[in-house]
């Protein structure tokens, strides 16, 4: 099974994964300029992910180490979903009573993310697991498991 | 009362939030501060907002949340020690319906309160991608809605619960509206708006490209 990380914290890495450490490389900002749907199908004006995206689709299973940020993803993880984009194409369709876009390729790696820091109320933690489980769904992968970092045993 | 308006687009004057931004301020009737994060600084703007007593964020609705540049300003603001400041979000989508926007409008609920200033909501707006391109006289009931809720901001503080409530009316799609927009896909009179975009840019052959895919082309 191919497996990559990515991490805002701690040291966690395996051998036979593909490394993403946010903090150490920050990714470019989305511009919005939509050229990933509609003047380089699938490519970002930024070359920065060339390599990432290349793993990613290559992996089995994603794992993220998500550092909170005032009770939610960090702006660099929200970068980072916002760079997911050319991943979808721009086609919607609505088969399941709301918008939703078709996907690019025909397979996507699972996730599972584990956190670290403290929601200061359940609400927070509710929206914090709606939220991923919602930009999942959108780009069609199964997000398996949500959890403190605390119930991380390695990934076995 | 003094208010600063955070254009959260990464577009920042080239950009449908842009013209949203200027008919709420329009409807205010007065001149008022506006700053484009992604020409900014994070830390002296977020610095800066603390000399307004009030914010307005305006942003385009990615990935379900604030575009990542706003996520990082707001990384960047201090809790207030006196709650005496407000915080108001406009969000605008390309996807038609405002439910798209409901895990947004729950955060802005919660990182105003984190911070300590009075939330006076989220307005939000869906099927908006196509603003920019529009003739004027297509976006004018758009335009009035803005200048309204940007009106009755500059007088009462608030977000008229009437403007909110005219944005939101087809909150989640009906049934029937997701059966026609999919009875148009199939008629390929949906998604006319990418077709025309990616033929424009020459790009309509290699709309279905698979750039990283994990089998080598051609194989």
């Amino acid at each position: 099974m191919r497996t990559m990380i990515i991490r805002e914290f701690g040291d966690y890495s395996s051998q036979d994964s593909y490394l993403y450490d946010l903090a150490q490389q920050p990714v470019k900002d989305c511009t919005g300029c939509w050229s990933c749907w509609w003047r380089t199908p699938g490519r970002c004006i930024h070359k920065d992910l060339n390599e990432f995206y290349k793993e990613y689709l290559k992996a089995d299973k994603v794992t993220i180490f998500s550092k909170l940020s005032l009770g939610f993803v960090s702006g660099n993880l929200k970068t980072l979903f916002d760079r997911l984009i050319p991943m979808a194409l721009p086609y919607i369709e609505y088969s399941t009573g709301e918008s939703m876009h078709l996907p690019r390729y025909d397979k996507y790696p699972e996730i599972e993310v584990y956190y670290e820091g403290e929601f200061v109320n359940q609400d927070e933690e509710l929206l914090y697991k709606d939220y991923l489980a919602r930009v999942f769904y959108q780009f069609h992968i199964s997000l398996n498991l949500v959890k403190p970092v605390s119930d991380y045993n390695g990934g076995c | 009362m003094k208010t600063i308006i955070i254009n959260g687009s990464p577009k920042g004057e080239g950009g449908n939030t842009h013209i949203f931004a200027s008919h709420f301020i329009k409807g205010m009737g007065m001149s008022c501060e506006m700053r484009c994060i992604v020409k900014e600084d994070y830390r002296s703007l977020a610095e800066e907002i603390e000399n307004f007593d009030s914010v307005v964020f305006i942003m385009p609705l990615y990935v379900h949340a604030m575009p990542g540049i706003v996520m990082k300003l707001l990384e960047h603001m201090k809790t207030l020690e006196l709650g005496n400041r407000s915080m108001g979000f406009i969000i605008q989508s390309g996807f038609t319906e405002p439910a798209q926007s409901r895990f947004a409008k729950r955060y802005f609920e919660q990182v105003s309160n984190r911070l300590k200033y009075n939330y006076l909501g989220t307005v939000i707006k869906g099927g908006a991608a196509g603003t920019y391109l529009m003739p004027d006289n297509m976006n004018k009931k758009l335009f009035t809605a803005l200048e309204e809720l940007g009106s009755y901001y500059n007088k009462t503080g608030q977000f008229s619960e009437k403007v909110i409530g005219g944005f939101e009316k087809n909150y989640q799609m009906s049934k029937r509206a997701a059966m026609f927009q999919q009875f148009l896909n199939k008629t390929g009179l949906g998604n006319m708006f990418w077709n025309s975009m990616l033929k424009k840019h020459n790009a309509f052959d290699r709309r279905f490209d698979k750039p990283f895919s994990r089998t080598i082309k051609g194989s």
